[in-house]
């Protein structure tokens, strides 16, 4: 009697175990796996961008437009030789002999690099197109050319403002005319 | 007397004869049998990568082993076609694009999945990854928690990047990069 109790007990056992075995079966979350492989190569690059001065609106301190990007403007307004005649506050005057006179305004350049070992970098400028006789175009007193970048740096360092002084430089034998001048800078890593 | 039964037995075998006649005309050959059908539906679940309008273009899309080429990368210059620049710090730049996940169920009582990823390696020197905004590691990150069955669901990859020199923190350059994301999918 005791034996064959054992004997059903064991089969009970072993169902209800085959059942709980099938319930966790089914009841298994079903899972789908994919990989995705991601390729791609980092390369070292740089940026040059222009910046107001912190001394922006004082004389000598023109606003830029679309400051902060790497194509801005800058407008000296009119000026005239007579008088010393300008319109701008902000644009630094002065008659630099008895026929000719000269505006400026600063603003600050501003290089930054990535995933770059480069300690400094090279500055340079030039004007897209040859100014009218007598009128010159200069940053920080160094004439600008068509002919290729002038250097104006060896060794600036990366994320710092470096100011620079724009100045035009008129003739007063230059007949009234617009002036205008698109002065590319190239900042190479060192 | 001998006569006349004859002829009854002639026109009675006569007619047995039509009858039997009768019955086996129209009957015709046939053989009959079955087929026993039988299906075991089971339940299944698949993942798919599919390439976004507004990303690279997968390589092996359709399938759950693609691959995605970011290409050449850096914080200020061009990028490849799919690929966006979300953000540029001193300390690191981002490259994003967008993939597509699709899964599919068959024969479960589920609604939605839950999509799981992890780094199949550690991640390479000054690079990160996210995937819709969550920094991937080798263990099982959630990513989404109610995906639908069956259709495209957009998911940002995104690349963090420190600006920083190799050897001083920031990763090989002019060197390919791969990294394999692991993806599950689990029904809800």
């Amino acid at each position: 009697m005791s034996c064959n109790f054992k004997s059903g007990g064991m089969k009970a056992l072993l169902a209800v175990g085959g059942l709980l075995c099938l319930l966790a079966s089914s009841a298994a979350a079903q899972t789908s796996s994919g990989q995705l492989t991601i390729t791609m190569s980092v390369q070292s690059s740089i940026t040059l961008i222009f910046q107001n001065n912190p001394s922006v609106g004082t004389t000598g301190f023109c606003p830029l437009t679309n400051a902060g990007t790497n194509n801005v403007g800058l407008d000296f307004g009119t000026a005239a030789f007579p008088g010393s005649f300008h319109t701008l506050a902000c644009v630094n005057y002065q008659h630099l002999n008895a026929a000719v006179y000269q505006v400026s305004s600063a603003f600050d350049v501003v290089v930054s690099k990535s995933n770059s070992s480069s300690p400094n970098y090279r500055l340079a400028a030039q004007i897209s197109t040859p100014p009218p006789a007598n009128v010159s175009w200069l940053l920080n007193n160094v004439t600008l050319t068509t002919a290729g970048f002038t250097t104006l740096d060896t060794a600036d360092n990366y994320a710092v403002p470096i100011t620079k002084t724009l100045q035009v430089q008129v003739k007063n034998s230059v007949a009234a005319q617009p002036l205008l001048e698109t002065i590319t800078f190239l900042a190479t890593a060192n | 007397m001998l006569k006349k039964y004859i002829s009854i037995m002639r026109g009675a075998a006569l007619a047995a004869l039509m009858l039997l006649c009768g019955a086996s005309l129209p009957a015709q050959t046939t053989a009959s049998g079955v087929i026993n059908g039988s299906l075991n539906n089971t339940t299944g679940i698949s993942i798919q990568f599919d390439s976004d309008p507004a990303g690279v273009t997968l390589g092996a899309a359709g399938t759950n082993a693609a691959t995605a080429n970011f290409g050449t990368v850096s914080a200020f210059g061009p990028l490849a076609a799919g690929v966006t620049r979300p953000s540029v710090t001193a300390a690191n730049f981002t490259v994003r694009t967008i993939f597509d996940v699709q899964v599919i169920q068959g024969g479960l009582n589920s609604t939605t999945y839950t999509l799981t990823a992890n780094l199949a390696a550690a991640a390479p020197t000054g690079m990160s990854y996210k995937v819709d905004a969550i920094t991937l590691t080798t263990a099982l990150q959630t990513i989404q928690v109610n995906g639908a069955y069956g259709t495209d669901i957009a998911h940002n990859l995104d690349l963090v990047i420190l600006t920083a020199a190799p050897g001083a923190g920031g990763p090989a350059v002019n060197t390919p990069i791969t990294t394999t994301i692991n993806f599950t999918a689990t029904a809800n």
